[in-house]
C-alpha cells in the first residue's frame, strides 16, 4: 500500500486550511483515500496554520501525518516551525520570500506568495497557488479533478480567480529556480 | 449506500443527528465544536427542527431538557468550558430521566486551556461532572464514520434508557476530514408511550431497573417533572425507601443492560501477547501503532473502547489476563487507567503513555513502547 503525507503550513488568511481540503477532495475524485487535518492558532488573520493531507491507495489507519513525505511552507514564521520537524526523507517545497540564504539544496523554491499576489491583489488564493505546484511537481491527485475539487469548494464569484491561481501554481514548476 | 464524500467529524455528528431523528438544538458556539452549530442552524430547520442559539451552555442544557419534554428529540454541542456550565443540568435530566445527547468536543484545558488542540481531559468529568450518585453513558468515537454511528446510538439510548447520553471526542476527530460513505438509513429507537389512559398515569411508574414510559407535555398526560427525589407518582419526598428504590433504579435500568450499552473493539488480539489500551483519536494512533508492530514480528493487539462510561469491566479485564503488557496512552495525565488498574491489577503489567501538550499521540511513540516492552516511558 502506497501513503503520501503532505503537509502545507503558512500563515492564517493565506487559505491554507481550505487548500488542504480541497486537496483531500481532490484526491478523493481520483479514487484515492484521503485524510485532512488542520491545526490553526485562535486567530482569524496571522498566527501558525497548517493542513496535513494523507493520500492513500488504502483505507488510511492513521488518519494524521507522522512522518512527513512533502512539505510545503508558505510563511517564515512556518519555516521556522515546520522545517527543522522535516524527516530526512522529506520533501521541501519552500516559497521564494521566506526561504532563508542558506537552504539546502534539496529544497525547491516557488514564488507562490508574489504569484497569488499577481493574481488577486492579495494573499487568500496562496494555498491556491500552492495547490498548483503541488499537482505539477508531485503528480499525487489528477489535474483535472484538482479544477474540479478547487470550483467545487471556492465561492462562486471567486471560481474564476481560484482557478487562475491554480493555473498559475502549475505553470510554475518546469521553469523554478532551486 | 451513497458515494464517498470527505466530512468533518463534526459534521458527521449533524448527519448523524439528523438521522436519528433530532428536531431541537439549543446551544452555545465554542470551538472546537462550533461546526456542529453552524450545521444545524443551516440543515435543522430544513427538516422541520428548531435551533435555538441561547445565551450560554447552562440556559443552552436547560432549553435541551424543555425541548425533550415536550417530545422532540433534542442535543446540544459544546467544549470544555461550556461543559463545565452543563453540569448541573446533567444531573437535572439524570434525575428527571430526559432523554437528550450532550456532545463534548474536547480541548486542552482547565479553563479556557488550549481553544484550538485535542485533548481527552474531560473523561473523568464526563462520568464525575455533576454531583450526587448518578449513571452516566458516554461514548467516545474515533473516525468520522464512528461520530456518524455513535451519535445516532447516543440519541437511541438516551431515549431507549430516559437519560442524558454523552458523545465525547476531541479536536482531532472534530475537525479531521476523512472520506467517508454513510449509511442511507439508520435504525432508530423512540421513547416508550404510555399505555394506559391519562388518568391512570403516574410518570414513574416502572419495575425496579425500568424505564418509565414517557409522554409529551402536551399529549393529555399530566405529569410533575422535579429534581427532587420523587415517588411515583413525581412528586418530592424525603422518604428514604423511595430515595433508595430510585437512584438504584437510575443505575440498574443501564447496568442490568450493558450489552446494549457496551461496545469494545479489539484488533488482532487473538494471539496478542501486548496490548494497547486506547480510545478516540489515540485508538487510532495504536490501529497503525500494531500493524507496525506485527510487521517486525511483535505481537501486539489493541483494546479500544467505543463506550468508555459505564467503563468495560469485563472486556478490558479478559484482556489483561490474556497479555503480559498493556499500554494505556491517553491525551491527559491519567484519567481512564485508574479504570484499568482497577479492573486488571495483578492481571498484567500495566505502562501509561501520556501527554498534555497539545500534540495526539502519534504511532511512532507507541511503536517504540510495543518494541521496548513498555519499557522507558513515562
Amino acid at each position: 500500500m502506497s501513503r503520501n503525507e503532505i503537509r502545507i503550513a503558512g500563515a492564517g488568511g493565506q487559505g491554507v486550511v481550505t487548500a488542504g481540503r480541497i486537496l483531500a477532495e481532490a484526491a478523493i475524485l481520483s479514487g484515492s483515500h484521503a485524510t485532512h487535518s488542520q491545526v490553526y492558532g485562535p486567530q482569524s488573520r496571522g498566527g501558525a496554520s497548517r493542513s496535513d493531507i494523507v493520500i492513500a491507495t488504502e483505507p488510511i489507519a492513521f488518519p494524521l501525518a507522522d512522518s512527513i513525505d512533502l512539505l510545503f511552507i508558505l510563511s517564515s514564521d512556518a519555516f521556522a516551525k515546520y522545517e527543522p520537524e522535516l524527516g530526512p526523507n522529506g520533501h521541501l517545497l519552500v516559497d521564494t520570500r521566506c526561504a532563508p540564504e542558506s537552504l539546502n539544496g534539496s529544497a525547491t523554491q516557488y514564488p507562490v506568495v508574489d504569484t497569488a499576489r499577481a493574481v488577486s491583489g492579495g494573499q487568500l488564493v496562496t494555498g491556491v497557488v500552492a495547490l498548483g505546484v503541488l499537482q505539477a511537481h508531485t503528480q499525487c491527485v489528477e489535474a483535472e479533478a484538482l479544477r474540479q475539487a478547487v470550483a467545487a469548494r471556492v465561492p462562486v464569484q471567486h471560481t474564476k480567480m481560484n482557478l487562475e491561481a491554480l493555473s498559475a501554481g502549475m505553470g510554475l514548476v518546469g521553469g523554478e529556480s532551486s | 449506500m451513497s458515494a464517498a464524500q470527505l466530512l468533518q467529524g463534526n459534521e458527521a455528528c449533524v448527519k448523524g443527528a439528523l438521522a436519528a431523528g433530532c428536531s431541537f438544538y439549543g446551544g452555545y458556539p465554542i470551538t472546537p465544536s462550533s461546526e456542529i452549530a453552524e450545521q444545524m442552524v443551516r440543515l435543522l430547520p430544513k427538516h422541520g427542527g428548531v435551533f435555538i442559539q441561547m445565551e450560554d451552555e447552562i440556559a443552552s442544557l436547560a432549553s435541551v431538557i424543555g425541548a425533550s419534554l415536550a417530545g422532540s428529540k433534542a442535543m446540544t454541542a459544546t467544549s470544555g468550558p461550556g461543559f463545565s456550565l452543563m453540569q448541573e443540568h446533567i444531573g437535572y435530566a439524570t434525575m428527571t430521566e430526559v432523554p437528550c445527547v450532550i456532545v463534548n468536543v474536547m480541548r486542552g484545558g482547565p479553563s479556557t486551556g488550549l481553544p484550538t488542540s485535542p485533548s481527552q481531559g474531560d473523561v473523568m468529568q464526563a462520568r464525575w461532572g455533576t454531583h450526587g450518585d448518578h449513571p452516566a453513558i458516554v461514548l467516545a468515537p474515533a473516525s468520522v464514520g464512528e461520530v456518524f454511528d455513535l451519535t445516532v446510538k447516543a440519541f437511541n439510548l438516551a431515549e431507549r434508557f430516559r437519560t442524558p447520553v454523552i458523545l465525547l471526542y476531541d479536536e482531532v476527530i472534530g475537525h479531521t476530514r476523512e472520506s467517508v460513505v454513510l449509511p442511507e438509513s439508520v435504525d432508530v429507537i423512540d421513547r416508550t408511550q404510555p399505555t394506559v389512559e391519562p388518568a391512570d398515569f403516574w410518570p414513574k411508574d416502572a419495575a425496579p431497573a425500568g424505564v418509565p414510559p414517557m409522554p409529551a407535555f402536551g399529549d393529555g398526560y399530566r405529569f410533575h417533572v422535579t429534581g427532587l427525589i420523587h415517588d411515583h407518582r413525581g412528586f418530592p419526598t424525603t422518604d428514604g425507601d423511595i430515595a433508595e428504590a430510585l437512584i438504584t433504579r437510575l443505575h440498574d435500568k443501564i447496568e442490568e443492560n450493558l450489552d446494549e450499552v457496551t461496545d469494545v473493539e479489539t484488533f488482532m488480539m487473538d494471539d496478542a501477547e501486548l496490548a494497547i489500551f486506547a480510545y478516540g483519536i489515540v485508538g487510532r494512533s495504536a490501529h497503525e501503532a500494531v500493524l507496525r508492530a506485527r510487521e517486525a514480528g511483535i505481537k501486539a493487539g489493541l483494546v479500544r473502547p467505543l463506550t468508555i462510561w459505564p467503563f468495560p469491566a469485563a472486556e478490558v479485564a479478559a484482556a489483561a489476563r490474556q497479555v503480559d503488557t498493556m499500554i494505556v496512552a491517553e491525551m491527559n495525565l491519567g484519567q481512564l487507567i485508574g479504570e484499568v488498574e482497577r479492573v486488571a491489577a495483578g492481571e498484567t503489567k500495566i505502562v501509561s503513555y501520556l501527554r498534555v501538550d497539545g500534540e495526539p499521540i502519534t504511532p511512532t511513540v507507541l511503536l517504540d513502547l510495543c518494541v521496548s516492552g513498555g519499557g522507558g516511558s513515562s
